[in-house]
């Protein structure tokens, strides 16, 4: 029976019995209700009889000690907001319509097509805002955050996907790429890829009924009414909290805030109304995927607090079957070739591939997948393995970065030694960057496969070493964000050493006096240094610097010098969480420190606290500076909300004060609108400039006097204030010396990197280091805070298993044929190869070696190898690929 | 330690012009440790020449081994069964090791693929500086340690010279006068005396080549000494 | 980011910069590759501290190799970049293509 696709935003059909997406966890096969004639053909054809025709819902009762409540979100229903014609227009779609129009599991397997006749779209307008910023059709006030960098994103990826040029537009009213690294993508998407954006809030959208193709019609930022036609329209629809969400909240007494996001304290940003239950994602307020999943740490970090005495008591262990022993035999290679739904298979000639792949040496057995990396397929593969009795396995899919971690377990499984394992990347370096040349990417797929088949001939079996875990965790840095890490550490039952370079613990926030909410941020941090220093596992190290580092993951050893006597001390430690913090920008422009009339926002709100507002006629504030400039091209992030927390603060103890603030693009994001639509109806007046037009300052006698050009009037205007200030943007604090002996990556803008933006948000590439607070990227305090539960949550997961293990990739010394010449000991960049004055001998130790190969490339007589990098295992790989003839 | 460096790959290209089969020996002591002419030196060189000759339409087949010491005829043994198999061989060892494998294969042309340059220390990765001339009358006991035959321009066992200048050598700035070092670290250590004693010249006339053999090590064999 | 380079680009992936050998560049030479080339992480941010800079080291070596040998130092490369700058790395790539495109097929091939 069909049914209308939902998944697919009904763009299609699908069966009544049907698996959702491609991707799904647990990928099984359900029946639609809706759409079931109730023959029940289903349950008799099964042969496995693994269908339950007649199964019902049942009520089941779980007793537990914490919960988490992660609903999710729900894309706005622009149904009702007639005027953009959404249901009535084929051509006007959401962005989740959009989405899978894009996505190879979607209704045109990723080519993108427009529903009405399946043609390729030569242009394409996004809308933004729509269901979010828009208290006057939908109620939505908020702004739901993601809008801006996934309109980008999509406008990006259609231009890549169309054959053609593609004129793709974004009216926005502000764009709001805050996150990190998200304004390099804007800048890219606009001045590389050439994505239009245009400010203005589309009115009317109406069909050319011959063509399908749509009129959009705006009032431009000079007040001028234009018009443009294009092949389809998107409508970035914001995030809404599901009815079923609310009815969730109700049954568990869960205060809800007016838009129907959890009701949130800013200092428990991920705690309910209720004790012992936590929210994450959306539910807690419009966020981004590393912010979801951040908040999803924190959430985790808290309910395990809760039940931590109880840790471990009802854990079940995967067994691993023992290993069998393969050294003697002749390679047996498996190779297993992935069409990743069409990503490859749209592209490369699968078959060809599979067919090349198994004439290939010592190639015993070859098979296709429509989804390699999916569940059943690590069933089938794990029947080859045992079928074909393999010995190596090649997966010619995607990126081992992302991949090679399962596909190793599904070898463990059935007794392989991970490391005989081999992935082609025929996907990230080939058919997603070779679409336009379909029989180029099935020879370069052959090659790779070709390459991948010769080093998996010549892979070994390696050994991973169990080493045991120092329960302990260092802490650097006692801001906000390095207490909490702290604290919920310490709550978790572990002990934490938590070092500040200061004399004093609070860092920035110091400098602090109320969040944009009404928080006393003094008084929290009052409350929590005292809950710092009272508990029984966390100790505090103050006017500590940190002097040397060494050690592995697990096991690691920092000395300190601490206080003015420079006493040293050495901590050993399992897990380090960095939470360095930032400092606040000091401007060079606009006359700052020339005229004491011209202040930072930090100085103003010190100002406000101390002196009020009621001799303040002007004000001005002028947004992004020492941000999204050539100087630091990124969004500081706070910012925006900084100044609108400045203008409340004014309006309020003086409505009679004028407040104009100078702004490129207002970042208030979340629930943060509100208090921008407030500061408005209070009066505050935001004048948007161009970056290649910057305000001009000019001090005088009788104020400093401020021109801009208008966008509205069109016409330059100068405002007198008697004080302007600065929205500095965050810098981040100076970690050269920490970074250099940590050996900790920082990007260009000098904060640290973590593992993986979405996957990995708090992870430090290097194991057991984690990362929080605006040591990461600039953030407001409630994000600092549940950053830093996630970076505990994660510590966690490292400190609760009394032991690890270790990487086998890791550098071995022939000593037979070493000549102890002492090259590797002076090449290695950690110092680890030594020389053993009892045994006479250079020795590599496993579990401090990093596995760079810096001393196997430099050996002279080359009697260092770097498992699974070995010479012969690289060598193969040229020698292969150059044996087809390049 | 003994120091060598690569010869220009020209002229070693030039000693080969002439022969079709090759076998590259490295030597595994010495100029193994200062990189160049272990097996990584052995490899990158075979490289090379293959390139090289296949370049020239002349293509040469090459053999490669890098052997414990080229200067002991134990490790020596190991190339017996090889060499045969070529038309030349083209040694990586030291000046000694290189005349050592020449003896025993009389009959085959033996060329040097390394220039032996001094007997020096390690200062870093590739980075060697010279010690010692093996001068056979050591006087570091006298000069606080500091060779004045190695160091000294005019090797003088009596210094310094009148080109002595505020602690460098009349040759160059950037060359310190060894004997001003003697001086300095002569006088930290209160010994100034010494460099009163005047040491008699070593007569470089006349030389052959020495022989050592240590006290308790004759035998009936090496017994032959000079 | 599905960004285009030249298909005859094959990529060998290795932990660091720091493990490319003298001999795995030259061995490509001598296998009849028209060009290879090193991609390190940037100067200064080396995960392993200074891989990238001994493979720079290397790969200035073996340009001079292959120069003694008489064939163009120009095949083989260093290029650095950040993880995060897919754009850079198919801008080098198409360079590095189009650097071999005009120093012609590998002068071994013909022998």
């Amino acid at each position: 029976m069909a049914a209308v696709n939902e998944i697919n935003k009904g763009m299609n059909d699908r069966r009544a019995t049907y698996i959702e997406y491609a991707q799904a966890v647990p990928l099984a096969y359900a029946i639609d209700p809706d759409a079931c004639i109730g023959c029940g053909l289903c349950e008799n054809t099964c042969l496995a009889k693994a269908v339950k025709y007649n199964d019902k819902e049942e009520e089941t009762t779980v007793t537990v000690g914490s919960v988490i409540l992660s609903p999710g979100t729900k894309g706005y229903d622009p149904s009702n907001l007639d005027f953009l014609g959404y249901g009535k227009f084929p051509n006007v779609v959401t962005s989740e319509g959009f989405e899978r129009i894009l996505s190879a599991g979607g209704p045109y397997f990723g080519h993108v097509m427009r529903p009405l006749d399946r043609e390729e779209p030569k242009s394409i307008a996004w809308l933004q805002c729509v269901g979010s910023r828009d208290i006057n059709k939908c109620g939505n006030g908020y702004c739901s955050s993601v809008c801006c960098m996934y309109a980008t994103k999509e406008a990006m990826i259609a231009k890549e996907h169309i054959h053609g040029d593609l004129d793709a537009v974004i009216f926005n009213m502000d764009m709001r790429t805050f996150g990190k690294d998200y304004e390099k993508y804007f800048l890219r998407a606009r001045d590389k890829e050439g994505v239009r954006y245009v400010k203005a809030r589309v009115h009317t959208i109406s069909e050319v009924p011959e063509t399908g193709d749509l009129i959009v019609q705006y009032v431009d930022e000079s007040g001028e009414r234009k018009q443009e036609t294009f092949s389809m329209v998107v409508l970035s629809v914001g995030l809404t909290i599901p009815d079923s969400a609310v009815e969730l909240a109700k049954r568990l007494n869960i205060e809800l805030n007016h838009y129907n996001f959890v009701a949130t304290d800013p200092f428990a940003p991920v705690e309910t109304s209720q004790p012992g239950i936590y929210t994450c994602g959306v539910f807690q307020g419009p966020k981004d995927i590393p912010g979801s999943v951040t908040e999803a740490s924190a959430a985790a970090c808290l309910a395990g607090a809760d039940l931590s005495e109880a840790r471990g008591t009802e854990t079940k262990t995967v067994t691993i079957p023992e290993q069998k022993d393969v050294s003697d035999q002749e390679p047996r290679i498996g190779v297993f070739v992935c069409n990743c739904g069409i990503n490859i298979g749209g592209i490369v000639d699968v078959p060809a591939v599979q067919e090349y792949a198994g004439r290939l040496p010592n190639v015993v057995f070859t098979d296709s997948n429509l989804f390699t990396c999916s569940q059943d397929t690590q069933e089938k593969i794990k029947e080859k393995i045992k079928e074909h009795n393999l010995n190596r396995v090649v997966v010619a899919s995607c990126s081992p970065k992302t991949h090679e971690p399962m596909f190793m377990e599904t070898l463990e499984a059935c007794g392989l030694n991970r490391y005989l394992f081999e992935m082609a990347n025929i996907r990230n370096q080939n058919s997603w960057i070779h679409s336009k040349a379909p029989e180029l990417a099935t020879q370069k797929a052959k090659d790779l496969v070709r390459m991948a088949v010769a080093r998996a001939g010549t892979l070994k079996p390696l050994a991973q070493k169990v080493i045991s875990v120092t329960q302990k965790a260092l802490v650097i840095g006692g801001g906000v964000a390095g207490m909490n890490a702290a604290l919920n550490l310490g709550r978790q039952g572990f002990d934490v050493i938590l070092v500040e370079k200061d004399a004093q613990l609070g860092g920035f926030s110091r400098k602090l006096h109320h969040t944009i909410e009404g928080g006393d941020i003094l008084a929290y941090l009052d409350k929590l240094i005292g809950q710092v220093n009272a508990h029984e596992r966390v100790e505090v190290i103050t006017e500590a610097r940190v002097t040397g580092f060494g050690g592995y993951k697990g096991n690691f050893t920092t000395d300190v010098e601490i206080g003015p006597g420079k006493e040293k001390r050495t901590i050993k430690h399992g897990v380090i969480i960095v939470a360095t913090g930032a400092v606040e920008y000091q401007p060079k422009e606009y006359s700052y420190g020339d005229d004491d009339r011209v202040v930072t926002q930090i100085e103003l709100a010190d100002r406000l606290e101390e002196k009020g507002a009621s001799d303040l006629n002007t004000v001005v504030m002028i947004q992004c500076v020492g941000s999204r400039n050539d100087e630091m091209q990124e969004c500081s992030r706070i910012c925006c909300q900084n100044a609108v927390k400045n203008a409340l603060h004014i309006k309020k103890e003086n409505p009679d004060t004028q407040v104009f603030v100078l702004y490129r693009d207002i970042r208030t994001y979340g629930l943060l609108e509100d208090f921008y639509k407030e500061a408005r109806e209070r009066g505050v007046i935001f004048i948007r400039f161009e970056n290649d037009a910057p305000p001009k300052v000019k001090a005088s006698a009788e104020g400093i006097l401020v021109s801009v050009k208008d966008h509205i009037l069109q016409r330059d205007i100068t405002i007198r204030a008697d004080l302007l200030a600065l929205s500095a943007g965050m810098r981040a604090a100076d970690t050269d010396e920490l970074s250099g002996i940590m050996k900790l990556n920082r990007n260009q803008e000098g904060y640290f990197i973590e593992a993986h933006v979405k996957l990995r948000p708090v992870d430090m590439p290097g194991e057991g280091i984690f990362l929080c607070g605006t040591a990461h990227g600039p953030k407001l305090i409630s994000e600092a805070i549940s950053q830093s539960q996630a970076a505990a949550s994660r510590a966690t997961t490292f400190l609760a298993k009394p032991e690890i293990k270790l990487s086998a990739i890791t550098a071995k010394v022939d000593t037979e044929h070493c000549v102890k010449c002492l090259t590797c000991v002076r090449t290695c960049p950690f110092g680890v190869p030594m020389f053993n004055t009892e045994l006479g001998v250079i020795e590599i130790d496993d579990a401090l070696c990093h596995g760079c190969g810096s001393c196997a490339s430099i050996c002279p007589r080359q009697t260092i190898k770097l498992s699974f990098y070995e010479d012969d295992q690289l060598a193969c790989k040229i020698d292969a690929l150059l044996a087809g003839g390049m | 330690m003994i120091v060598a460096k690569r010869k220009p790959f020209d002229e070693i290209k030039d000693f080969l012009k002439d022969y079709k089969k090759v076998l590259t020996a490295g030597c595994g002591t010495c100029v193994a440790v200062c990189l160049a002419g272990g097996e990584k030196e052995v490899s990158v060189l075979n490289a090379e020449l293959d390139m090289a000759r296949r370049l020239d339409n002349k293509p040469i087949e090459l053999g490669a081994i890098t052997i414990e010491r080229q200067c002991d005829r134990e490790y020596l043994e190991a190339l017996d069964s090889m060499v045969e198999g070529y038309d030349a061989v083209l040694s990586l060892a030291c000046g000694a090791g290189i005349q050592f494998l020449a003896e025993r294969y009389p009959e085959k042309p033996v060329f040097p693929g390394v220039d032996t340059t001094f007997i020096g220390v390690n200062q870093d990765v590739g980075w060697y500086e010279e010690r010692c001339r093996s001068c056979s009358s050591c006087v570091l006991g006298m000069t606080a340690g500091i060779c004045p035959v190695t160091m000294c321009a005019k090797g003088l066992y009596n210094g310094p010279c009148g080109g002595t200048n505020k602690g460098s050598c009349e040759i160059s700035k950037d060359q310190p006068c060894a004997w001003y070092m003697i001086y300095e670290r002569l006088s930290k250590q209160n010994r100034l005396d010494n460099i009163l004693k005047i040491t008699p010249v070593q007569d470089w006339q006349n030389q052959k080549p020495r022989t050592v053999i240590q006290p308790g090590y004759k035998t009936s064999e090496n017994s032959a000494e000079k | 980011m599905r960004l285009d380079y030249p298909s005859n680009i094959k990529i060998i992936r290795v932990p660091c910069t720091g493990k490319v050998d003298v001999m795995h560049l030259l061995r490509a030479i001598q296998k009849g590759a028209d060009g290879v080339y090193a991609v390190g992480c940037l100067e200064g941010a080396c995960h392993y501290n200074e891989g990238n800079l001994r493979a720079r080291e290397r790969v200035n070596h073996v340009r001079r190799l292959l120069e003694e040998i008489g064939i163009e130092g120009d095949r083989v490369r260093m290029y650095n970049l950040s993880s995060g700058e897919g754009p850079t790395f198919a801008a080098y790539a198409r360079e590095m293509a189009e650097n071999i495109k005009m120093l012609g097929p590998n002068p071994l091939k013909k022998h």
